[in-house]
Formats: structure tokens, C-alpha cells, sequence
């Protein structure tokens, strides 16, 4: 009977739908939200008036005919044709651009296989290699960037030996040279039937792929482990090597030679070229190697553990099982990183490397005004090249989860 | 009875390959063929590196010489820090007039004093002392660094600067040699101890109006000397651009992270884009943007220097990378934090004032740090502007007609002195992040 009590049909309680306008979060969040538009919007419009009236009053024009305008200046390191006098700011712009992102792209393949380096053999179980790295690191870590790339300039780079002296940098052979005024190296001039050396390493690099994919499957099947590394490296070191022999070496090599007071011919790299891709190196693979040892660190030790007890060798254990599960932790800071290495290329500007910050933003600006087209234009290119590698970003961040589940 | 032994046997000691210097160095440095190789390779180029660098540093540097010259004269394969030296009132200091040098040093002892008891043991609201720090130190400061006329608000921030360091210093020294703080010591006073509650307050109040009052008075009774900022340099320069950029991008950086995870979608998405373009853009775009756009966006007739242009987009720089420190800070806080404080009614505010950020706070600590150390290392990029921060003294130092030509000995001792900052704040706040952490550890 006690029970019936409480067996009571619950009453459905009806939600009192009180409308407190003051208090009501919806209203509230949409006053918010109209209160910070207004702000944003009242004080961007202020900027566009008052910048509107600076311009009027100073006599300064607008909008981007500026770029079919000639340029006066001759940027000295460039890797498109560009002729002095006749060339434009767009030129220049495009000139900027491809300096930037050439020198970008060589640090950040430097810097990648330093940091690495350098990441594994803070891990050494030497302890002197492991406290050398440490050294390292830290030194190139607690140094202003903009002070090592000063000095790898003035300290190092220009008080190289004078052209006569050169620095033979190819044991006597006198094809690489190294002074003062930069490197100068060879440069292949490809004759006709380079193409087919080409096809060879096409060819070669499909066979590796399916070699390996092979040898997977029969290691699957039978448990026999095939030489894949040394046959693949073979196979692509020796195809096309013999390719290019039998078609009687087509590839000429422009050699600078000495002729009055410089060096004529082959490739040049000027010194702030120089000062600034070591700098750019040696500081941004100081921080990879950090991000390298911890991604390493982060693998438990438990796998390693576990990898020796199921019979592995020390460097497969390595390439299987750390390495593969080290990497999620590893690329993402190491992809932040590259953007790093972009964006501190623009300390090019210290030493006169002229960069896209230099010849745009710096020698244009002061020539032809405009400030705010090229403090835009500028800042786009940035921003796109950020854009492009989060994109990236994300894309592996999705792989790698994918793979995790 | 059979008792076998009755003494403990002694341990026997460890092999000798276990506990000699021997041992040690046959595990740790010559354990294979390989290893051993490595390890002599690696001493013989430490060796060569380091004896050069101290025949050439050290050994046969001069110290004492009047121009570069003499120093070639005495040993010319030797540093000549003879240059560093004769500069290094510039190089500290920069242009500052050398009769008004006691401001600086007496604005660092003043910031030492203020921020010491956040370091002593016992002193309670140590968060409050923070805040002082970052909220009031740069007023007096900025009017000690540049003085000139006061004006009615820089005589009341300077005031209120001072009277604040009264009490803070007070209060530490109360905390330190008995432990309270300073309320409970006026507490404790014969006279206000009998007193009812309500007026014991108006009594507390009156003591600080009397006093804020008495320096406000005493205050107007004098000026310093007004030095321009073109006159400002050196790694003072370089101290007070961070130290401004450290301290707006703090509270700058809470606001962007709190806007960036906000729920009201306009305010995301503001917060979001502004930060983004900040950060993916490089620091000397943004001084150029400062010294090339600012001035067309100021009203007629105001002109900013160069100086407070470069320390707004300094500011802005840096508030959105620690808006970014900030919001990972955020992130480290579970979910059932935020859903405990609205249980109990807190509303948005409160919810992160008194749950959220000081737990965060604590995450966010030795990321602060970095991000300081990021800044103090960013900000010789000034000298590419024309400012004379310490990398342009540094610089300087070869056009000056004694020591022409000197370049390396200026910038290797500039980045010897940055090292020496940097390092020690890293291993710092690698400690702080070791004594603040309350995970459980084996």
C-alpha cells in the first residue's frame, strides 16, 4: 500500500515562458554583437575617412597605377630577366616575391636536415655528441636572429678573401669559389637528349615503387625480408646514370673563369645570400631539433621496449615503430616552423638582400609612395603564403587522425 | 638455536666498470667502435673551437687601448673589447644625457623593489602586486625615462604610482617578518582595533586619501627635466619597447583569446581575423606599416613620433601571439570547470575571473616567458627602422671615428649579453613550470 503513495503520475510542469527583455541572453548577444559592429565599423570608417583627407591634403594618389610605372633601381641579386629603367614596380613586386620564396625554400630544406640532425643527436647516447648538440641549441636559440644574420654578414661573409684569392671550395679544381664577392658554382646548360636521362629517373623511381609494394607482399607471404633500401637507392642512382652515358653525357656545365677583376660565367650566390640563408638555417634548426627530441621523447618507452621483444634490430624498431608514431608530435611545430622561416626572411632588409620587404616595401615605398597599396600588397603575399601552409596544416592533421582510428 | 650469522654482510662494492670515472666514460662515451670514433672527432673540434676562441677572446684580446689602431698595435690577432668598452655607456644606455642617468638606474631599482615580494615567501595578494606592476610601474616610470611638465593625469598616476610602492613595500615587510598583510597589521593598531567594523573601513580609507593626498601635494613641487625621445637608446630603449609590449599584450591577449573563443559569432570572427592577420604577417611589415600608415590615419595636426608608433604595432604584434598563449592556456581547462561555475551561478565574467584564469594563468605561465623572450629577442628589429635600440648602438660603433671598422667584437658581446637574458629567463621558467605543476608524478 506505501507504495502506491508514491506511484503518483509525475505532473508534467509547464515551463513559465517568462520574456525578460534585459535579461534575456538572446538579446543580450545580439546587443553585443551590434554594439561591436558599430565600434568596428564606426572606427574603420573614421581610418578611411581621415586617410581619404590625408591623401587629398598632401597631394597623394591612389589605387595601383603605380605598378605599370618604371621603376628606377636595379635590385642586384634577381631570378627573372629585368632591365634597369625599363621594368616596373609590378616587376619589382614579382622580383620581391620569387626572392623571397627562393631563398625560403633553400633554408627551409637546409634547416630541415639540420634540425634533424641535430634533434637526434641531442638524444645520442654519447654524452659528449648529446651535450654539443645541447650547446648548440641553445646558443643559436638565445640569440637574436636579426644579430646572427648581422654578423654571418659583416663578421663572416665579407671578409671573405678578394677574387684573386678565391676560396677553392672543390679540392683544386677551381670550379667552386668562394669570396667576397659570393659563390660562385657551375651551372648545367642541358643539351638535347637530356630528356631521356629524365625518363630513366621516372622510370627508375615507378620500378622502386613497385618494388617495394613487392617486396611488402613477400615479406607478408614468406617472412623474407628483401633489400629494398640499397636496391632502390641502386636502381635510381644507376638508370638514369646509364641513360646519361649512352646518350653521350648531353649536359654542358657553364664554369665561371676569372676574367679582369671578377668571375664570369656559371652561377653566383651573392654574400648576403649567403649570410642570410646560414643564419636562417642554423637559427630555425636550433628550434626544430627541439621539436624533433620531443616528438622522439613523447613515443613511450614502452614501445621500444616492446619492439626489441618481438625481435627488431635496433634501426628498424627505429624506422617501424619510434619514427612513425614520432612524426604526428614532429610536423605540425615543424610546419609552423617553415612559416617562420618566410616570415624571417624579411630580415634580408638588415643586410641588403633584396627580398619582397626590401625592393617593395622599402626602396618602392620611399620611391613612389602608395604606402598603403604596398603595406596591402605586401602583407597579402604573407598572409596567402600562411594560408597555404595551415591548409596543409590541416590536411596532414586529418591524415593522421584518420590513420590513428 | 641455530643462528647461522648474526651481522649483516657488507654490500660488496660496485664493478669498477659501474663507479670509476672509467666506467662512466666506457658507457657513456666509448661504448662501441662507431662511438668511440664519434667521441674523438667531437673533442678535437671542441678543442680547436674553443682554443680559438679563447687565444682570440681572451688570450690575446686587448681590454685597454684609446682607438683601434692601438689595439693593432698591441696585439692585432686579438678582440679588441678595448671598443666595447669605451662604448658601453652608449650601448646600455644609448644617447640618454649622462647627468640624468641616475633616472634609469633609479627606474630599475623602483622595479625591483615593486616586483621583489612577488618572489619572497608569506606575502599574500600577490596577484594584486602583479597587477600594480603592470598597471602603474609604467606611468612613473615613463615619467621618470622621460619627465617634462606633468600633466593633472600624470600627476595622478604618478601619485598614485608612488603611494601604491608605500604600501606594497610595506605590506611585503610586514608579510615577510610576521606573515599577514598590511590591513590586518592596521588591524591590529591600538586604535583602530576597538573600533566598529563600518568605520573601521572609513578609517583605512582616510589613511590612504590623507596619504594620496600628502604626495599629490609634495609631488607638484617638483619636475625633471625633459629628455626627447630621440635621446633614448641602447638596451634601455630595447628594455622599455618589450617591457611596453609585455605589458599591453597581456591584458590585449586575454581580451583576443576570450574574443576568439567568444559564442557570439561577430565577436569570433573579429577577434579570429585580427589575430590571424597579425600573426601571419612578419614583425618588420608591421613597424613599416607603423612608420609608413600611422601617420596618414592620425587627425590633422597630430603627429605621433616614431617611437610611440613603433611601440603601438609592437603592442598589437604581440598581443595577438599572446592571444594565441592565451587561448592554449584556455584549452587546458577541462569543460566541467566552466559547467561547475554555472552551477553555482556565476555569470560569465565571474566564471572566468575566478575559476577560468587563474587556473589557466598558471598553464600559460612558462609560455608567457617564451613569449617574452620572443619579444625581447623581436625587438632589435627596431634598429632596422632607424631607432637606436642596443643592436643599433652596437652597429654604430664602427662609424664612430676611434673605432672604425669594429664590427664583430660589438655584436658578439650584444649577443653574449642577449644569451646570458635569455637563458637564464628559459631555465627560469622551465622551473616555474616544474614547481607549478601539480600533476602527479612518480
Amino acid at each position: 500500500m506505501a507504495a502506491n503513495i508514491n506511484s503518483n503520475k509525475p505532473v508534467a510542469l509547464k515551463p513559465v515562458e517568462k520574456f525578460d527583455f534585459f535579461n534575456d541572453e538572446r538579446v543580450r548577444s545580439v546587443f553585443y554583437q551590434f554594439l561591436t559592429l558599430a565600434f568596428v565599423g564606426g572606427f574603420g570608417w573614421y581610418l578611411f575617412t581621415t586617410t581619404a583627407h590625408n591623401l587629398e591634403v598632401r597631394g597623394m594618389g591612389s589605387g595601383f597605377d603605380f605598378l605599370s610605372v618604371e621603376a628606377g633601381f636595379d635590385p642586384d641579386f634577381k631570378l627573372v630577366a629585368y632591365e634597369a629603367g625599363v621594368g616596373t614596380y609590378g616587376d619589382i613586386f614579382i622580383i620581391g616575391i620569387l626572392n623571397t620564396i627562393y631563398i625560403s625554400f633553400l633554408s627551409i630544406i637546409a634547416t630541415t636536415i639540420l634540425g634533424f640532425s641535430i634533434g637526434v643527436l641531442r638524444l645520442s647516447s654519447n654524452w659528449l655528441v648529446a651535450k654539443v648538440a645541447l650547446t648548440y641549441v641553445e646558443v643559436f636559440r638565445n640569440t637574436p636572429l636579426l644579430i646572427q644574420v648581422v654578423f654571418w654578414y659583416i663578421g663572416i661573409f665579407s671578409l671573405l678573401p678578394k677574387v684573386k684569392k678565391s676560396i677553392d671550395l672543390s679540392a683544386g679544381s677551381e670550379v667552386v669559389l668562394l669570396n667576397n664577392r659570393g659563390l660562385y658554382m657551375p651551372w648545367p646548360e642541358p643539351g638535347d637528349l637530356l630528356w631521356l636521362t629524365g625518363l630513366a629517373l621516372v622510370v627508375a623511381i615507378t620500378a622502386v615503387f613497385f618494388l617495394k609494394r613487392w617486396a611488402h607482399k613477400r615479406q607478408d607471404e614468406t617472412g623474407k625480408i628483401f633489400p629494398t633500401l640499397t636496391s632502390s637507392i641502386g636502381l635510381i642512382v644507376l638508370l638514369p646514370a646509364f641513360a646519361y652515358l649512352m646518350t653521350g653525357s648531353p649536359l654542358e656545365w657553364d664554369i665561371p673563369k676569372l676574367e679582369g677583376f671578377n668571375f664570369v660565367g656559371g652561377a653566383t650566390l651573392p654574400p648576403a645570400f649567403l649570410a642570410l640563408f646560414v643564419a636562417l638555417t642554423m637559427y630555425h634548426a636550433a628550434q626544430l631539433a627541439e621539436a624533433v627530441r620531443a616528438g622522439i621523447l613523447s613515443v613511450g618507452k614502452g614501445q621500444k621496449d616492446a619492439a626489441m621483444a618481438i625481435g627488431l634490430r635496433s634501426n628498424r624498431s627505429m624506422t617501424l615503430v619510434i619514427i612513425p608514431q614520432a612524426m604526428p608530435a614532429i610536423v605540425p611545430p615543424m610546419i609552423s616552423l617553415w612559416m617562420n622561416v618566410v616570415k624571417n626572411s624579411s630580415l634580408a632588409i638588415a643586410i641588403g638582400y633584396p627580398d619582397l620587404v626590401a625592393v617593395f616595401m622599402q626602396t618602392s615605398l620611399n620611391q613612389a609612395g602608395h604606402a598603403i597599396e604596398i603595406v596591402g600588397m605586401t602583407m597579402a603575399f604573407y598572409m596567402f603564403v600562411s594560408l597555404s601552409i595551415s591548409w596543409l596544416l590541416n590536411i596532414y592533421n586529418k591524415r593522421v587522425q584518420l590513420v590513428e582510428r | 638455536m641455530a643462528i647461522v650469522k648474526l651481522e649483516k654482510t657488507p654490500a660488496r662494492p660496485a664493478p669498477l666498470t659501474e663507479r670509476s670515472v672509467i666506467g662512466w666514460m666506457h658507457r657513456h662515451l666509448f661504448s662501441s667502435v662507431l662511438n668511440s670514433i664519434l667521441t674523438i672527432v667531437t673533442l678535437y673540434i671542441v678543442f680547436i673551437t674553443v682554443r680559438d676562441l679563447w687565444v682570440w677572446g681572451i688570450a690575446d684580446a686587448v681590454w685597454i687601448a684609446e682607438s683601434r689602431r692601438e689595439c693593432f698595435d698591441i696585439n692585432i690577432s686579438g678582440a679588441c673589447w678595448a671598443g666595447v668598452l669605451a662604448w658601453m655607456d652608449n650601448i646600455i644606455y644609448g644617447r640618454y644625457p649622462r647627468e640624468e642617468l641616475w633616472r634609469l638606474n633609479l627606474g630599475l631599482i623602483v622595479l625591483a623593489i615593486w616586483m621583489a615580494p612577488l618572489w619572497l615567501p608569506r606575502v599574500k595578494a600577490k596577484i594584486l602586486i602583479g597587477l600594480s606592476v603592470v598597471f602603474l610601474y609604467p606611468f612613473m616610470a615613463g615619467y621618470l625615462f622621460a619627465g617634462g611638465e606633468k600633466g593633472i593625469f600624470m600627476q595622478i598616476m604618478v601619485t598614485a604610482a608612488i603611494v601604491c610602492l608605500a604600501c606594497n613595500t610595506l605590506h611585503s615587510i610586514i608579510g615577510v617578518s610576521g606573515g599577514g598583510g598590511l590591513r590586518e597589521f592596521l588591524f591590529r593598531l591600538p586604535a583602530i582595533k576597538d573600533a566598529p567594523e563600518m568605520s573601521q573601513r572609513n578609517i583605512l580609507l582616510c589613511l590612504f586619501g590623507v596619504s594620496f593626498v600628502a604626495v599629490f601635494v609634495w609631488q607638484m613641487s617638483w619636475n625633471l627635466d625633459g629628455v626627447p625621445w630621440t635621446q633614448w637608446g641602447g638596451l634601455f630603449l630595447t628594455l622599455v619597447i618589450a617591457g611596453v609590449g609585455i605589458a599591453s599584450a597581456l591584458p590585449g591577449g586575454i581580451i583576443l583569446a576570450l574574443g576568439r573563443r567568444s559564442r557570439l559569432p561577430v565577436i569570433r570572427v573579429l577577434s579570429t581575423a585580427f589575430i590571424e592577420l597579425f600573426r601571419s604577417v612578419p614583425l618588420i611589415t608591421v613597424l613599416f606599416m607603423a612608420t609608413a600608415m600611422f601617420p596618414l590615419f592620425m587627425p590633422e595636426g597630430i603627429v605621433l613620433n616614431k617611437l610611440v608608433q613603433v611601440m603601438i604595432a609592437v603592442c598589437l604584434f604581440n598581443a595577438c601571439y599572446m592571444a594565441e598563449t592565451v587561448r592554449g592556456g584556455l584549452q587546458t581547462i577541462p569543460k566541467g570547470q566552466f559547467e561547475g561555475a554555472h552551477t553555482i551561478g556565476l555569470g560569465y565574467w565571474r566564471t572566468m575571473g575566478l575559476i577560468v584564469m587563474p587556473q589557466a594563468l598558471k598553464h600559460m605561465i612558462p609560455n608567457i616567458v617564451g613569449n617574452f623572450i620572443g619579444l625581447l629577442k623581436d625587438t632589435t628589429l627596431v634598429s632596422i627602422i632607424g631607432l637606436f635600440d642596443i643592436l643599433g648602438m652596437l652597429r654604430a660603433v664602427s662609424v664612430d671615428g676611434a673605432w672604425r671598422g669594429l664590427h664583430n667584437e660589438p655584436l658578439i658581446f650584444g649577443a653574449t649579453l642577449f644569451f646570458l637574458i635569455c637563458f637564464a629567463m628559459s631555465k627560469y621558467s622551465r622551473r616555474l613550470e616544474q614547481k607549478l605543476s601539480t600533476d602527479h608524478k612518480h
